[in-house]
């Protein structure tokens, strides 16, 4: 009940922040942009708006955590309207997966609405076909999102928004970057490819949200790949926030 | 204060824990054993105390003001409290709860120094998240959150966006807020701090008002007047240690009275040799006022006056303000730690 | 030293949230694994694949074309050595190399890498001619360049094209960043395809101006033998047979 309602709190929070508004205008306008600009790409106007509308969704979302979501428990403890939360009857674990619900149901929210914008365009164009595999795509997109979601509240109770912000965007990278560690670490010598094994899976395994080019040739994907990034997704995010929970049970608040 | 860890208090406090489990009195709100707070710096690791072996007792249903200069240790003891900070050592309670769980803020009303906000909420979005979170059921919260921000003068405006507010605003609006699920202990960290006097009135009833419910208050303050108006006892504080707690009328009987005697402006008077120190005179432009230190020397002064023909006009005692002594106390530890 | 507080429901929230995570870190391995291990992986240029042009993947880098191209670059390479271990299959090479040049067209091993790769193992050397032209057209004073699209026309499977290959030697030997072997090869080339006027004047321009004496001994014995040839008219006393370039792709399966 008590994440519910820092939940709840962290939901209205986000949604009136005037960032969120921006980026679901410059989401819609993309979608636009891709109407205008698909005759350039030469018969591949449905790739185009395709790709380029689920490429959108990731992007901006991304920028959502970067610029709000970063500083969603350090702007707590810098402004100290913690405090008015602590010292009631509350655990820091139901705090903090308060706050990830919340920000994870914005984003959501977020590529909901997109996601739909872009399937109707689609269906408009008459390329309905391509539907089930659009649809498909934006649900990967947002439980990458939930994921990157976590490692910024996680980074945001240990650190200032700034550093969780860079935190954030090097486990990004790093993690659309699993695919080639793994094939790295298969490469090198037994005790490096080890270690390089192991970061490749620290690092969350973001190339198993993206369906992108998949969905863009009107593939949808199979039911084994959805539940294993349904699956790897709800286990990361777990092991994230327990790992920020314990960070944070330590964290005085001087 | 930077010492090594381990005080002979801290070792007493230990040996005493050691014994066994320590159960604190039923009648009390607050229990404190031992506690302290050590902040140890991450590169030379010199130790700092903000709180040194704390004993401290607050009667359910009294009011208690912390008092001391800054870096006292009153936030420090408040925020180890309410579970914002962790004791290095000792133990706390409130009402019977140890701090460590947050059961024990159930029934606890916080409000911080300078408190801060979501400026994204207005007045009653804000009481009615702060009673959810305090355990009320939605409807009991939201009639709750309505009935305390009109009881601090907020309720005429209830969806006015919080970043509107001004400071006196949110500080009445914070108390609203520690109030709001009726809690049995109310801890206040300078609860008057940036209000005018008309807020610090207001301020002074409701903590008036919780008392007469029988609620516990424990508060901070900088603003002795309403120390001495409001609290029970009063525990001072000085460099991370408490000095002393006593009712205010006991500290104030420790002070000397003093008498001040009004006289018509006359001819100088050389004041005995015998009464030096004891007996001094400020010469104003409509009168002179002679000041003695131990009004037991009273008649004899007066008898003095008359027979020099002095016109006298009054006599008034000059009971210690609980201020000048709270500067003694203040310069008597400044002492202590320079010696 | 005095026991620190009673902290049991603290440090049992503490141990607990390290427990769960570390058994949850296990799931997160596990879970990593078994997608690594079941599922298609991403092949490394189809991101690439269907853009029209470079031209148009340009503007969307926002002043980061150079480094999109070399990622790109890592890609392409990534690509030959995966298909090249596997089934010798380069069905998208000279598309993503053509985007990567176009991305930064300063590049100069692209072209050259791109354009060998093209012509042997993707068994295509007119996109690997248009390739090196194209880099050419780009970088007009690399000697290198012209070099290597000369070195491309004299390993040319299926027949040697020796004159476009003398051309592009000469043209080399006169840019500043020219291989030293150049100016020869040009004159190697130029005799080899029957032009033994051209190539004379070749190897006397290397012979006097050579500083290496080896070279300007070959030189010498080159021009003796035109001169040689040409007295006795028998042409091709003065021109190698030179074997017909093949593709050997080492390891097919």
């Amino acid at each position: 009940m008590i994440p519910l309602l820092v939940a709840r709190n962290t939901f209205r929070e986000a949604t009136r922040d005037r960032v969120l508004a921006g980026v679901v205008v410059a989401g819609l306008a993309l979608l636009a942009l891709t109407q205008a600009a698909s005759s350039l790409a030469m018969g591949e106007g449905r790739r185009f708006t395709v790709d380029l509308g689920l490429s959108g969704i990731s992007v901006l979302g991304l920028l959502v955590i970067l610029l709000t979501g970063t500083s969603l428990v350090a702007k707590e403890v810098e402004r100290r309207t913690i405090y008015n939360l602590l010292s009631r009857p509350i655990t820091r674990p139901a705090y903090l997966v308060g706050k990830w619900i919340g920000f994870s149901a914005t984003l959501w929210s977020v590529a909901l609405l997109l996601g739909l914008a872009l399937w109707g365009l689609i269906v408009l164009r008459g390329w309905g076909g391509h539907g089930l595999a659009v649809l498909e795509a934006v649900y990967l997109a947002g439980l990458e999102l939930s994921v990157i979601t976590a490692l910024a509240v996680m980074f945001s109770a240990l650190s200032t928004p700034v550093l969780s912000a860079l935190y954030t965007l090097g486990f990004y990278v790093a993690g659309q970057w699993s695919y080639d560690l793994r094939m790295l670490a298969e490469k090198l010598p037994k005790e490096f490819g080890s270690l390089v094994g192991v970061i490749a899976n620290l690092v969350p395994n973001l190339p198993l949200f993206n369906m992108r080019t998949l969905a863009a040739e009107g593939h949808p994907t199979t039911w084994l790949h959805l539940a294993l990034a349904s699956g790897y997704a709800a286990v990361y995010v777990a092991c994230v926030l327990c790992l920020a929970t314990a960070a944070f049970e330590s964290k005085d608040f001087k | 204060m930077q010492t090594s860890i381990g005080s002979i208090a801290e070792r007493q406090t230990a040996d005493r824990l050691a014994e066994g489990p320590v159960v604190p009195d039923a009648g009390l709100a607050v229990c404190i054993r031992g506690l302290s707070k050590h902040y140890v710096h991450p590169w030379t690791l010199r130790v700092t105390r903000g709180l040194d072996a704390l004993d401290l007792d607050v009667r359910q249903g009294e009011v208690m003001g912390l008092l001391g200069p800054n870096g006292a240790g009153k936030t420090t003891t408040l925020k180890l409290l309410t579970g914002l900070l962790k004791p290095t050592h000792g133990r706390a309670w409130l009402m019977g709860e140890p701090v460590e769980n947050t059961a024990s803020r159930r029934s606890l009303g916080f409000l911080p120094e300078q408190p801060y906000f979501y400026d994204y909420l207005n007045g009653l979005e804000y009481l009615e998240l702060a009673a959810r979170l305090s355990g009320l059921p939605a409807a009991v919260a939201r009639d709750r959150a309505r009935h305390w921000l009109g009881r601090v003068g907020l309720g005429e405006r209830p969806r006015l966006g919080l970043r509107k507010y001004s400071k006196g605003m949110l500080q009445r609006l914070g108390l609203a807020a520690a109030l709001v699920h009726d809690p049995e202990l109310l801890i206040l960290d300078e609860p008057m701090s940036g209000l005018d006097p008309f807020g610090r009135r207001d301020v002074r009833d409701l903590i008036t008002e919780q008392r007469e419910r029988g609620v516990t208050v424990l508060f901070s303050s900088h603003i002795l007047p309403d120390v001495e108006m409001l609290c029970d006892r009063v525990a001072i504080m000085m460099g991370g240690r408490l000095t002393r707690v006593a009712t205010v009328g006991e500290l104030v009987e420790d002070g000397a009275q003093a008498v001040e005697i009004r006289c018509a402006p006359g001819a100088l008077l050389e004041i005995p040799q015998h009464w030096a120190g004891l007996v001094s005179r400020t010469q104003r432009a409509d009168e002179s006022v002679f000041r003695l230190e131990d009004e037991a020397q009273l008649g004899a002064v007066l008898g003095w006056l008359l027979q020099a023909g002095v016109q006298v006009r009054a006599v008034t005692p000059q009971r210690p303000t609980l201020e000048s002594l709270f500067l003694a106390a203040a310069e008597a530890e400044r002492e202590r730690r320079l010696a | 030293m005095s026991p620190p507080a009673a902290l049991d429901s603290r440090r049992r929230r503490f141990l607990t949230a390290w427990m769960a995570a570390l058994v949850l870190g296990t799931g997160v391995f596990t879970l990593a694994g078994a997608a690594w291990r079941v599922l298609p992986h991403p092949q490394p240029l189809e991101e690439l694949s269907y853009y029209p042009s470079g031209r148009f993947l340009e503007p969307a880098t926002l002043g980061h074309a150079a480094t999109a191209a070399d990622l790109a670059w890592l890609r392409a390479v990534q690509y030959y050595g995966q298909h090249r271990a596997t089934d010798n299959q380069f069905v998208r090479m000279g598309h993503v190399f053509d985007i990567l040049t176009a991305l930064d067209p300063a590049f100069l091993p692209a072209y050259s890498f791109g354009a060998f790769a093209l012509a042997q193992e993707g068994r295509d050397f007119p996109a690997a001619e248009r390739l090196m032209l194209k880099g050419l057209a780009a970088n007009p004073t690399s000697g290198d360049l012209a070099f290597q699209l000369g070195f491309l026309y004299y390993v040319r499977p299926g027949g040697r094209d020796l004159q476009h290959a003398a051309e592009y030697f000469e043209q080399a030997s006169r840019q500043a960043d020219a291989p030293p072997q150049s100016a020869r090869f040009a004159a190697f080339a130029r005799q080899n395809s029957g032009d033994l006027t051209a190539a004379y004047e070749l190897w006397s321009d290397i012979e006097r101006s050579s500083p290496n004496l080896y070279l300007r001994e070959i030189a010498q014995r080159e021009m003796a033998r035109i001169r040689e040839a040409l007295d006795r008219g028998h042409r091709e006393q003065a021109m190698k047979r030179l074997t017909t370039p093949v593709v050997l792709l080492t390891g097919q399966p």
